[in-house]
């Protein structure tokens, strides 16, 4: 029916697709990989190094503290946001007027600039005159220093990435519990499930792809996380909360280290492929959930 | 009993957006006043005038609506065209180029700033608007989109039309275009607000203040000395109110359409 030759014709149509694809998404990774193997400080020539930089980074002990710190972060805010997002979308996953505007307040945080988050989130926290503090010192507590206490500094930016993320993922669930039948609840209802059991063994395991497209997105947009943390603590106190990505923004930006920082980006860059390959793989099973 | 849970969750979600308006509405003398006032006791707008008047701000204002519309304009213009080919089209690799696309989903600017920043440099877009546009304007969030609605279109439109003597172009722009016109909207909107809210990109490729956007400035007015909080506060709401204004129009768009495009690049 339909001449070859025409229908190879729509290949035009990727063409300038992938030329950006290229120029910005595929040569940054082979040139990141190349990189690696130099030492460059963007002025002088660069010089071919080996193995230098990767054999540096094996023994640099803040890159591998930076790394810890973004996982720490990444499973710290996980779980919080798969639990909150699960209740907002039971809670919310009715199609009446009142469920549809409250969901524009949990998704909202989602729209908002990252670093006017991390900035609003800042003076929320503010030691001396954020409401925060101003509460609890009303009940009778001291004033918490939320953002220079080490331990605690990564909690509080944990809790923007929760606020951030959670009703994106809310909307998620949402999806997933309203395509889940009313004849399962029914059928449990006659053998006189009460609602946790309902929840437990008929909502839980239905929403299974939901939860790992939830769960997988989490890991991804968490362990990439940057802008917060720049905003709200550029990764102070000492080191306590530079994630990986940070890092490596300080050693190719304020070291001028670009070859270094390559080297580092390299292993980033693996993590999040092995992150996202598991999701993959995980997911084929069922439906993409119009999610990747 | 669940309406009183949903509310009391909205207000401790809406608390830091609340503290932050209504300290934006605070004078200098007030905001640093201990313990803090919970309302403003004078509404004043020193704040948002001494941001409008000392810090530029029009001028980051224009630079960011120039980097959002015109990216937006490629950007709409690219993941179509691409997605069109990849979902209509036969050709070798085509199944391949698809998974390459697919496999880059997770990389964002974060992950591969370093490298990006060597590729702006070499192509002479350093410091220009042109840096925060061309290396942004493709998507992989946004071709995958397109890939998914474009696979949508039953092939009997575009076999018809081709049996009434259309050629290619005439096909894509007379039957897929208009068959596309949710796919564009989507993709504007998205697009707009993700450029809008860029901060990593603008943080590497941006030296000089003529130069800065929106969040790039935002950033940079907390690290300067001196710089009072009812400003800062008061240019993170103006900061705000365009994504706001966007999201509470199209809203159904953003909830509804949490296909790929929805996730944050």
């Amino acid at each position: 029916m339909i001449k070859r030759g025409i229908v190879e014709s729509r290949f035009v149509f990727v063409i300038p697709g992938f030329v950006f694809h290229f120029l910005f998404y595929l040569l940054p990774i082979i040139l990141m990989i190349i990189l690696g193997f130099f030492s460059w400080d963007i002025l002088s020539p660069m010089k071919f190094v080996g193995l230098k930089n990767f054999s540096d980074l094996m023994k640099d002990k803040w890159f591998w503290n930076s790394v810890v710190v973004s996982f720490k972060y990444t499973f710290l805010a996980v779980p919080i946001i798969f639990v909150i997002s699960l209740l907002l979308g039971v809670l919310l996953q009715e199609e009446d007027t009142f469920s549809k505007v409250m969901r524009v307040f949990f998704y909202w945080p989602y729209m908002i600039p990252m670093v006017a988050a991390g900035t609003m989130w800042k003076w929320l926290f503010s030691r001396n005159f954020g409401l925060v503090n101003h509460i609890l010192t009303r009940m009778g507590f001291q004033p918490v220093s939320w953002l220079d206490d080490p331990t605690l500094a990564l909690f509080t930016v944990v809790m923007v990435q929760v606020w951030v993320l959670a009703g994106f993922m809310m909307m998620l669930f949402i999806v997933g519990l309203q395509a889940i039948s009313e004849e399962f609840y029914e059928a449990a209802s006659i053998d006189g499930a009460t609602n946790f059991q309902k929840f437990w063994y008929i909502t839980l395991p239905l929403l299974r792809n939901t939860n790992i497209s939830v769960i997988t997105l989490s890991i991804a947009n968490c362990f990439r996380n940057f802008t917060i943390v720049y905003i709200m603590t550029t990764g102070g106190p000492g080191y306590a909360t530079t994630v990986a990505p940070l890092y490596v923004y300080q050693k190719a930006f304020t070291d001028f280290r670009i070859g270094y920082a390559s080297a580092g980006s390299l292993v980033v860059l693996l993590i999040t492929f092995v992150i996202a390959f598991a999701v993959r793989r995980v997911q084929e099973g069922g439906e993409m959930e119009g999610v990747v | 009993m669940k309406k009183v849970i949903i509310i009391v969750l909205a207000v401790l979600f809406m608390i830091p957006v609340f503290w932050t308006i209504t300290s934006s509405l605070k004078s200098m003398n007030e905001i640093y006043k201990y313990p803090p006032s919970i309302f403003p006791e004078k509404v004043s707008l020193e704040g948002y005038i001494n941001v409008i008047e000392q810090s530029d701000f029009p001028r980051y204002l224009a630079n960011t609506l120039f980097v959002a519309i015109i990216s937006t304009i490629i950007t709409v213009f690219l993941c179509v065209s691409l997605g069109y080919g990849l979902a209509k089209g036969i050709f070798k690799y085509k199944g391949f180029l698809t998974e390459v696309v697919i496999v880059t989903l997770f990389v964002t600017a974060q992950v591969i700033m370093v490298p990006l920043f060597v590729i702006i440099r070499q192509l002479g877009l350093m410091d220009s608007l042109w840096g925060l546009i061309i290396p942004a304007v493709f998507t992989p969030t946004g071709a995958f989109t397109a890939i998914q609605y474009m696979k949508g279109i039953p092939n009997e439109f575009l076999e018809s039309a081709k049996v009434d003597g259309a050629g290619e172009w005439q096909i894509f722009s007379r039957i897929v275009l208009p068959l596309s016109k949710p796919l564009i909207a989507s993709l504007s909107i998205f697009s707009f607000t993700w450029r809008w809210n860029d901060f990593v990109l603008p943080l590497i490729v941006i030296n000089s203040g003529k130069k800065f956007t929106i969040q790039l400035a935002l950033a940079t007015l907390q690290g300067q000395y001196g710089i009072p909080w009812n400003e800062i506060l008061a240019f993170s709401v103006m900061a705000i109110i365009p994504t706001l204004v966007i999201f509470l129009l199209f809203q159904n768009l953003f909830m509804k359409g949490i296909s790929a495009g929805g996730l944050k690049y």
